[in-house]
């Protein structure tokens, strides 16, 4: 543990916070518009379900420039890492891209 | 598959039931809404390996917001842990697009029985240095234990072993839709020195990360039908909330043996269908 830590902890939790209220209003009034007609708004669920998948990538973001801020090197190279694997999952997707 | 409002709401049910024992156990709630997806409402065990990545995430995003403060996440042992499951998670979810059904159900009842065996095994053992005055070092933590009414502090060994169980965890979560706590959160407890509140904490904060890596593939592969997801997601939203009220004042032993007797109950009936 370091000094600076808690702060990060803090702030993670708000990212965290913020992006699962987003998702999950999308999500819920998605759904129930959904189920009263499917031509309501289908963009709706998968807005819901692109801001579910990008707040853990979000947090990385914030993680690696909190990081670069306190110029700890190994952990700004560590979570940089982290984030170029998930965008070559991204990559992945694109390759496989089928519409349901 | 149709998405009725009937099957949306069984299928809310079924993520309130998983997300309120993920919650309690550090799990994410994957490793029971899997089983109950693909035995229990017939979808092929891609869509609720999709499915269930996405509620693991909503479950990570909610549980690590709602104890940031605590000090019993873990951030630092986290973050270096995340670079081992994201390599893993990536390359189970492109894996995951060429296996079959049968040899998926079969490698899951393997790893919840593995699981469920080793969590037995260890259901008496406390890895938790009681004098609060030790180093932690750069990677350990201390936090307040409330079922003990002190401070605790750990010190985190066997490097190597939790970054290949990381990987692992990441690959395995990836091709079954779990968060991959369920091998991270006992190797962590067993092996590398971390209590058992602390590697869940931590673990269910690493998870969001871990199954971004693989939910982004099945999403991409059309392979996460948006009604369903929603319908689990929000269920799972609501049971984790109430689990992570238990939470703290449930004793670990009783968690231990619960895990162990419900993954004992989804690997027989995983291995049954498996090898039909």
């Amino acid at each position: 543990m370091k000094a600076g830590d808690s702060q990060l902890e803090i702030l993670i939790g708000r990212v965290l916070r913020i992006g699962v209220f987003a998702s999950t209003a999308c999500l819920a009034v998605g759904l129930v518009l959904a189920l009263i007609d499917p031509a309501l708004a289908p963009w709706l669920l998968n807005v819901g379900i692109l801001l579910l998948i990008a707040t853990p990538a979000a947090r990385v973001v914030l993680s690696i420039v909190e990081y670069a801020i306190a110029r700890d090197r190994t952990f700004l190279i560590l979570t940089t890492i982290v984030l170029l694997e998930l965008l070559s999952g991204a990559i992945a997707a694109l390759v496989f891209h089928k519409k349901i | 598959m149709i998405v009725t409002p009937a099957l949306a709401l069984i299928i809310f049910v079924a993520g309130a039931a998983a997300g309120a024992l993920g919650a309690l156990l550090g799990l994410g709630g994957g490793i029971f809404l899997v089983p109950l997806l693909n035995l229990g409402l017939g979808f092929p065990i891609g869509v609720a390996a999709a499915i269930s990545l996405a509620t693991v995430i909503a479950t990570s995003s909610a549980v690590t917001a709602g104890k940031a403060g605590q000090h019993l996440m873990n951030f630092r042992f986290g973050m270096v842990l995340e670079v081992a499951t994201a390599a893993g998670s990536v390359l189970g979810g492109i894996t995951a697009q060429f296996v079959s059904q049968a040899l998926l159900q079969r490698l899951f009842a393997g790893v919840t029985a593995a699981v469920a065996i080793v969590t037995i095994a260890r259901s008496n053992r406390r890895n938790v240095i009681a004098d609060p005055n030790v180093d932690p070092g750069v990677l350990g933590g201390r936090f307040f234990d409330q079922e003990r009414g002190c401070e605790v502090v750990y010190r985190i060994k066997n490097m190597p072993l939790a970054l290949g169980a990381s990987f692992v965890a990441g690959n395995v979560s990836s091709l079954l839709g779990i968060g991959g706590g369920v091998i991270k959160v006992p190797v962590l407890n067993a092996w590398c020195g971390m209590p058992l509140r602390a590697a869940a904490a931590t673990s269910a904060f690493m998870i969001g990360v871990t199954a971004t890596g693989g939910a982004i593939i099945y999403y991409g592969s059309g392979q996460l039908p948006p009604i369903a997801a929603a319908a689990a997601i929000l269920g799972v939203q609501c049971g984790s909330f109430a689990g992570l009220r238990l939470s703290p004042t449930m004793p670990v032993r009783v968690l231990k043996l619960l895990l162990a007797a419900i993954l004992g109950v989804v690997s027989t009936l995983m291995l049954v269908k498996g090898m039909r």
